[in-house]
């Protein structure tokens, strides 16, 4: 089996370990296979490209800030679901989250245990500024987990988190890999192309349950493709930290919009970690995000 | 079938280079290749060096292609390669992928990859018209052995068919499927002629320099296009500029007074830009008044070097006289002379500063100074393996050294990065109010073009004068150079960057 066909079987599959797919979410695991934000480019450049442990570093640091976020999300949607049953359900993936499927490391630290193979400088990882993707994703995950239904949320972080990793995380590795990293350098993504498999195949059972009309669907699928989309915008924001780090110049030229870019960047970095803390601290708070979010049909409209 | 053919960026979004700033030319290959096959298939053509990254999936997901088909040069073999995961991953192991190319073709080990099925080795009008015959009646995709150019993998065998003949006269190919590109119109330029157009006169080269392949590629044969055939397609063209992208325009004079009758005769009012060598410019003075007549605006030539040691060593063929001579002509005709003069890696302080003294005096209009290397095919290629820094494909841009440096790496860099300061004299002095005055409507008609491209120069030249740009790109990628003891590490160093 081609190397390719292995990461398009990473969305999960019927199999005997994991039961039959109902059709509608048969078609949202092909959506979601095939979504630009599961294929951006930069994935595709990473798999194929001569990236360096600089550039991965760049790539880290603002893939960092996302890692801690996702048990937030979690949290806020567990406190959302309408029965207990399905507040079980979370409360399992929210478990392993918090690491116990890697030997008690949780994720942050398997994170900055990549992060500093790659010459991490202590305290760096607080005061980078974050592109405003990162923020803009954060936030977006949050208003869903908090504002939208229950199922719309389900959609985000199931079909849109963890039918998606698997298969993006598989495409970054191998440029690890050729970039001189270790298994216990990159456990964290490797990590996540085992793990999230089992979370995936057991979020798939309950989205069956839970999808028995075509409202409870697309609300699924909403949440996936809000998800997906902002996921887009995130990789399209790393890209541009990881030119600008070799060509400072670029920043500027983007923005302008004068390089045959149809879509010049907006805004400065809204702030660094520290930043990003205080205000999911203060969203927890009931306050409201701090960084203006794309609207629901830019975030669907990338895969249409 | 539906066939998706793609133009890669040269590099990710929104990076600065000669490619997205200078010198941006519709994707040719692609146009010929989809006029073979455009009357039986639904053909779309994305050309990524204008599109943002969200484009390619999208069309793949929508479009649902049969085939992608992916062109390059070196500098963008991975985006290519990048281009054709992207497509096996969202349409899986049904889509058949295609590469080809300059680079392909020239170095084809390179691109042997599981999510590549398939690539054209040399010309590929008649491979891809009968690839997609034979994918069309539901032949085996493992068994092309019939079809001439290709190499592809059969299981765990690799199989080459060898290369096509590249016989065929260009008469007798369709007429490229510029259409194909209407949603990119307007967006083609070079310099401030923005606006433009491409056609191909011919192919090949007769010339035999170390530094190019173009002759290799094309076997030493070159071949026309009817004058008239040329004439036509220009009556095609919308745009008031065309780029003819020969690698070498200036050839067979009969051919070209035959294309001077034929724009008379039609009255065709286009500006057109060419590649040629100075030699021709010299030998045919009133030739080149005439096509200045017809519409002739710029000329790009390789300069190359002030040093008649060095053309001798570069196989050019030429002499500096000629190139003094040419500058001196086209700035009397009022063409623009865009020259590419070349650094090498053994430069020293003195070596730069007379180089750019030598452009200076010389008033080329548009100097380019690129970094001489050699380049995946060409005879230097192979003369030159054992002292590259790196194979990494992106540094093949004429822009870094990948050889070893006699100065300091950053000595070197910052003396080449002041080439655009050092030469602005050349410009002023070339594109002086007589020239322009000669060529109103010419000048009328770059007017549009002019602060969008000074803006593109602007951001250009900031990257191109910095030289920690060039080392920032060569951190982690190559060594700083030389070492402490250049004797002894060299070999070491090498071994260990490239893994010879």
């Amino acid at each position: 089996m081609s190397a390719i066909l292995a990461e398009k079987d990473l969305i999960p599959q019927s199999t005997p370990d994991a039961p039959l797919l109902p059709t509608w979410l048969s078609e949202l695991r092909d959506e979601v296979s095939a979504h630009p934000g599961v294929n951006h480019l930069l994935l595709s450049r990473l798999r194929t490209g001569r990236y360096t442990k600089g550039d991965y570093k760049v790539f880290g640091l603002q893939h960092y800030p996302m890692v801690g976020t996702f048990t937030r999300y979690m949290e806020l949607l567990l406190l959302r679901a309408p029965s207990s049953e399905q507040k079980l359900w979370l409360a399992k993936v929210l478990v392993d989250e918090y690491g116990e499927g890697s030997d008690g490391d949780d994720h942050a630290k398997l994170y900055l245990r990549y992060l500093n193979s790659m010459g991490l400088v202590s305290g760096e990882e607080e005061t980078t500024p974050l592109c405003s993707a990162v923020w803009e994703f954060i936030g977006i995950h949050l208003r869903i987990c908090s504002e939208e239904p229950f199922l719309v949320g389900l959609g985000a972080l199931g079909p849109g988190h963890e039918w998606a990793i698997p298969k993006m995380f598989n495409q970054i590795i191998p440029g690890l890999e050729r970039a001189g990293m270790g298994y216990e350098e990159r456990m964290y993504f490797d990590l996540h192309t085992e793990q999230d498999i089992e979370h995936a195949n057991w979020m798939s059972q309950a989205l069956a349950q839970l999808g028995q009309d075509e409202e409870a669907r697309a609300l699924v699928r909403r949440g996936a493709l809000l998800s997906l989309g902002a996921r887009f915008r995130f990789w399209t924001g790393v890209e541009r930290c990881v030119v600008a780090r070799r060509q400072p110049h670029s920043v500027d030229a983007v923005r302008r919009g004068i390089l045959g870019s149809r879509r010049p960047d907006r805004e400065e970095s809204p702030g660094n970690r520290r930043d990003l803390r205080t205000a999911i601290q203060d969203h927890w708070a009931g306050k409201s995000w701090p960084v203006p979010l794309p609207s629901d049909s830019t975030l669907i409209e990338v895969s249409q | 079938m539906r066939i998706l053919l793609v133009q890669p960026a040269p590099f990710e979004c929104g990076r600065i280079g000669l490619e997205n700033a200078l010198w941006m030319s519709e994707p040719g290959a692609l146009t010929a290749i989809a006029a073979c096959v455009e009357g039986d298939h639904e053909v779309r053509i994305i050309d990524m060096r204008l599109e943002e990254a969200d484009t390619l999936p999208r069309v793949l997901s929508s479009f649902k292609p049969d085939l992608v088909g992916v062109t390059c040069m070196t500098t963008d073999a991975y985006q290519a390669q990048a281009v054709l995961h992207c497509a096996k991953s969202i349409l899986g192991e049904e889509v058949f992928t295609l590469l080809g190319g300059h680079h392909p073709t020239l170095v084809p080990e390179e691109h042997d990859f599981e999510y590549i099925d398939a690539i054209c080795i040399g010309e590929g009008e008649d491979t891809f018209k009968e690839l997609i015959d034979h994918l069309e009646s539901g032949n085996s995709r493992q068994s092309l052995e019939e079809i001439d150019g290709l190499a592809f993998r059969r299981g765990a065998e690799r199989v080459h068919t060898g290369k096509r003949s590249q016989a065929r006269e260009l008469d007798t190919f369709p007429t490229p499927a510029r259409h194909l590109l209407d949603e990119y119109k307007g967006q083609y330029f070079f310099a401030s002629a923005m606006n433009m157009a491409a056609i191909q006169t011919s192919r090949g080269c007769a010339f035999d320099c170390n530094f190019c392949a173009i002759w290799e590629f094309y076997e030493r044969k070159v071949r026309f296009l009817s004058s008239k055939a040329i004439a036509d397609q220009m009556e095609m063209c919308d745009e008031p500029f065309i780029f003819f992208l020969d690698d070498n325009f200036l050839t067979r004079p009969q051919r070209l007074v035959e294309l001077c009758d034929e724009i008379e005769t039609r009255g065709i009012k286009k500006f057109w830009m060419i590649q040629g060598r100075t030699d021709f410019v010299v030998e045919n003075a009133d030739l080149m008044r005439r096509m200045r007549d017809c519409g002739l605006m710029m000329v790009l030539s390789g300069f190359e070097t002030n040093d008649a040691g060095t053309l001798e060593a570069l196989r050019k063929d030429n002499t500096r006289e000629n190139y003094i001579k040419a500058a001196e002509l086209l700035n009397e005709l009022s063409i623009i002379t865009t020259g590419i003069f070349m650094a090498h890696p053994d430069f020293e302080a003195q070596d730069f500063d007379d180089l750019y003294a030598a452009i200076n005096e010389m008033k080329i209009t548009i100097p380019l100074v690129v970094i001489n290397m050699p380049l995946p095919g060409t005879q230097s290629w192979r003369e030159n393996q054992h002292k590259l820094l790196t194979k990494d494909a992106r540094f093949f841009d004429l822009l870094h050294a990948v050889t070893p440096t006699k100065l300091p790496r950053r000595e070197f860099y910052e003396r080449y990065a002041a080439w655009n300061e050092a030469t602005e004299a050349s410009i002023d002095s070339s594109l002086s109010w007589r020239f322009m005055a000669r060529r109103p409507r010419l000048m009328m008609a770059m007017r549009s073009g002019l602060k969008l491209f000074s803006q593109r120069r602007e951001v250009l030249r900031m990257a191109l004068n910095d030289p920690e740009n060039y080392l920032r790109d060569e951190e982690g990628i190559i060594p700083e150079f030389p070492p402490s003891d250049p004797q002894e590490t060299r070999q070491e160093l090498v071994t260990e960057v490239v893994g010879v």
